[in-house]
C-alpha cells in the first residue's frame, strides 16, 4: 500500500539533510541551559514569576522555545533542499507543493514535540513531573502546534526568498536569538520592565506561547489570558502560513549559493 | 516486478504538446517564446541550443515546474496549468543541477523509490540493477557529494530510473561523463526508448543527439528555430554535402583563376570551405555534378585528382550554421513587424 505523499515526504525529512551532531546540538543546548542556567540562577534568585525556583520558571520557557528549534530544523531542511535542487526535483514529482509545505510544517511540529519531551525528561530530576490536567496538556500541545506553524511558516517564507546560504543562516540565527531573548522564556515581564521593551516582548509570539505553557506547568489552568494568547498566536500563524504558501507559488528554481 | 513501459498506457500518440508556449521570468523578458511542439509516444526528442537558449526553461515548462506565461501546453492530454500529481507521477526528470539527499548513494536510490511509492522489494532489486548498470557498486555506501563529477551525474540518472514512467526528461545528462560511460548510458536509454519510453533530451554534445534522437529541435534565443529528424535537419540546413579534392600537383596562377571562374558559375549555393595549392574543400548541393566538372577541369590541364571524398554534413555543422549567421538573418526577418 502506498503511503500518502505527506507521510512519504515526512519520512524523507527525518532521514535526509539532518545529521546526529546537528540534532544533539539543537536539543542539547536548551537541555544544557535547563541544567546549568536553572541550577545556577536558582541559587541567586527565587520566586521568579510566582514560581518556587528559577528552574521551575525556566523549564516551561524552554519547552515553548522548542517550536523554534523545530522550525530551525525544518528551515534548514528546506534550505538544503533548495541548495541541492531537491525542491525542484520533488516538485516535478508526484507531490503537490502543499504536501511538501505540510510535510515541512509537520517536521517542525514533530521536532518541537520531541524537544518538549526531551526538556521535560531533562527537567524531571530538577523539578519533577508537572501535574498537568487534560486541559493543560491540550493547551500545551495546541500552543506548540500553532507555534510550530507560525515559526515554521516564517522560516520557510524567508528561506524561499533568499538565495544566499550565508544570509539565510545569519537571519535565522538573529531571529532565533531575538525571539528567545526578547520574550518571557528566560525572565518574566514585571512592573519594572521598561515600557518599550515590554511592547517588543508582547509583540513576540513566543511570549504568548511561553506564558501559556508556564501557566499549564504551574497548574494555573487555561485562563482568559491563555485563550487570548492562543487567538493571537493562531492569527499570526495564519499570516506566516499564508506567506509560506505564497512564497511557494513564486519559488524560483535554479542554483543558489 | 517488470518495469511498466509506456506502450499500453496511452490512447493518443501525442504525449506532450506546446502551442505557442512561452515563459517570461520578468515582464517582457522571455526565456522561451512561441514554442510549438508535439512529443510522441516512444520518441526520443533532442533539444539543442547554446547556453541560455531556453532548453532548461522548456523542460521546466513541460514538467509543470514553471507555469506558462503565454500560449498553452499539454502533458498526457491535460493542460499544463492544470496538471497535478497524477501527470507528474508519469514523468521522470533528471535536472541539469545536481539534486541529492544527504544519505548514502544506495539509500538515495531506495529513498527516492520510496518517495515515488515503489514497493520496497522492487526498489531494492532496482537499486542493485542501477548500481551495476551505472558502475556505482563500489560507491554504494558513500555520500553522493563525495563522488566525482561524472559519478554524481551517473548517480542522478540512475536515481531517476528507480521509478516507472512514461516520459523521461533529461537535462544535459551526460555532462562530465567519459566517452565509455556516455555510450553505456545512451545505449541503455536507447533500449528503454525502444521498449516504449518517451525521452526528451537536452544536450550540447551533438553527435549524441544525432545517435539517440528520433527528432531534434534547435532552440535559439528562446525560440524553436528548426525541428525534424537529424538527417532532415542536416539536409535542410546547408543541405549541401562536403567535398574534399586533392590534386597531384599545386595549381598555377592561371589554373587557379580558371578554377575560380568555374566555381563562380555555381552561384551562392557553392561554399568554399578551404583551398590550398593542391587541395580544395567545398560544400555544394549538387556535389556529384561539381565533382564531375572539377574532374573535367583537372583532366583538361593534365592534373590528376588523387583523392576525392564526399560526405554528408554533420549535425554539428547544421547546428552551428543554424545558430550562427544564418539564424541571425532568420531572426531579423521574423522580428520585422
Amino acid at each position: 500500500m502506498k503511503l500518502p505523499g505527506v507521510v512519504r515526504l515526512l519520512v524523507r525529512n527525518f532521514e535526509s539533510n539532518l545529521d546526529l551532531i546537528t540534532l544533539i546540538v539543537m536539543f542539547g543546548q536548551p537541555a544544557f541551559l535547563i541544567v546549568v542556567l536553572g541550577t545556577m540562577f536558582s541559587q541567586i534568585v527565587s520566586g521568579v514569576g510566582g514560581t518556587g525556583s528559577y528552574t521551575q520558571f525556566l523549564v516551561p520557557g524552554m519547552v515553548a522555545s522548542q517550536m523554534i528549534t523545530g522550525a530551525v530544523l525544518a528551515g534548514r531542511i528546506f534550505w538544503l533542499d533548495r541548495r541541492w535542487s531537491m525542491v525542484e526535483q520533488l516538485f516535478s514529482g508526484p507531490f503537490r507543493r502543499a504536501e511538501y509545505l505540510a510535510a515541512l510544517l509537520l517536521t517542525t511540529l514533530t521536532f518541537a514535540l520531541v524537544g518538549v519531551g526531551l526538556m521535560v525528561l531533562v527537567a524531571l530530576p530538577l523539578i519533577g513531573l508537572p501535574p498537568l490536567s487534560p486541559l493543560e496538556l491540550v493547551s500545551i500541545l495546541g500552543t506548540i502546534g500553532i507555534g510550530s506553524v507560525f515559526f515554521g511558516g516564517l522560516l520557510i517564507a524567508i528561506g524561499a526568498r533568499i538565495r544566499s546560504a550565508n544570509l539565510y543562516f545569519t537571519i535565522q540565527s538573529l531571529l532565533q536569538y531575538f525571539l528567545v531573548f526578547i520574550s518571557t522564556v528566560y525572565y518574566p515581564v514585571t512592573s519594572g520592565t521598561p515600557v518599550s521593551l515590554r511592547a517588543i516582548v508582547y509583540a513576540n509570539p513566543l511570549t504568548y506561547a511561553a506564558n501559556t505553557v508556564r501557566d499549564a506547568f504551574l497548574g494555573r489552568g487555561f485562563g482568559p489570558g491563555d485563550a487570548e494568547a492562543a487567538v493571537i498566536l493562531g492569527a499570526l500563524a495564519l499570516v506566516t502560513f499564508t506567506l509560506a504558501v505564497l512564497s511557494f507559488r513564486k519559488l524560483e528554481f535554479g542554483p543558489i549559493q | 516486478m517488470p518495469r511498466r513501459e509506456a506502450t499500453d498506457v496511452f490512447s493518443s500518440d501525442v504525449i506532450a504538446r506546446a502551442d505557442g508556449l512561452g515563459f517570461a521570468y520578468r515582464p517582457g523578458e522571455f526565456a522561451v517564446r512561441h514554442l510549438d511542439l508535439e512529443l510522441h509516444r516512444g520518441e526520443v526528442f533532442g533539444l539543442l541550443g547554446r547556453n541560455g537558449a531556453g532548453k532548461t526553461t522548456t523542460v521546466r515548462l513541460l514538467t509543470t515546474l514553471l507555469p506558462p506565461t503565454e500560449g498553452r501546453g499539454e502533458l498526457f492530454g491535460k493542460d499544463l496549468r492544470l496538471c497535478g500529481r497524477a501527470e507528474r507521477a508519469r514523468i521522470g526528470v533528471v535536472l541539469q543541477s545536481e539534486s541529492l539527499d544527504f544519505v548514502s548513494v544506495e539509500r538515495n536510490l531506495t529513498l527516492y523509490a520510496f518517495l515515488w511509492g515503489v514497493p520496497r522489494e522492487v526498489a531494492k532489486s532496482r537499486a542493485e540493477e542501477m548500481l551495476e548498470l551505472f558502475e556505482l557498486e563500489s560507491n554504494r555506501k558513500r555520500k553522493p557529494w563525495a563522488l566525482s563529477g561524472g559519478e554524481r551525474r551517473r548517480f542522478q540518472v540512475a536515481r531517476e530510473l528507480m521509478h516507472d514512467m512514461d516520459l523521461l526528461f533529461l537535462d544535459e545528462p551526460t555532462v562530465g561523463l567519459d566517452a565509455l560511460t556516455r555510450k553505456r548510458i545512451l545505449g541503455y536509454l536507447g533500449r528503454r526508448a525502444r521498449a516504449g519510453l518517451s525521452i526528451v533530451f537536452t544536450t550540447h554534445i551533438l553527435h549524441e543527439a544525432d545517435e539517440l534522437c528520433d527528432r531534434i529541435g534547435i532552440l535559439r534565443g528562446g525560440r524553436l528555430r528548426a525541428i525534424g529528424a537529424p538527417a532532415d535537419l542536416k539536409r535542410e540546413f546547408r543541405g549541401a554535402r562536403f567535398v574534399e579534392a586533392e590534386l597531384d600537383r599545386p595549381v598555377t596562377e592561371a589554373e587557379d583563376r580558371d578554377l575560380d571562374a568555374l566555381l563562380a558559375r555555381r552561384g551562392p549555393s557553392y561554399v568554399e570551405v578551404a583551398r590550398g595549392p593542391a587541395r580544395i574543400e567545398f560544400q555544394a548541393p549538387d556535389a556529384e555534378g561539381l565533382v564531375a566538372e572539377l574532374a573535367g577541369w583537372a583532366s583538361a590541364r593534365g592534373i590528376r585528382l588523387v583523392r576525392i571524398s564526399v560526405r554528408e554534413p554533420t549535425l554539428e555543422e547544421a547546428f552551428v550554421d543554424l545558430v550562427s549567421e544564418g539564424a541571425s538573418e532568420l531572426e531579423a526577418a521574423e522580428e520585422t513587424p
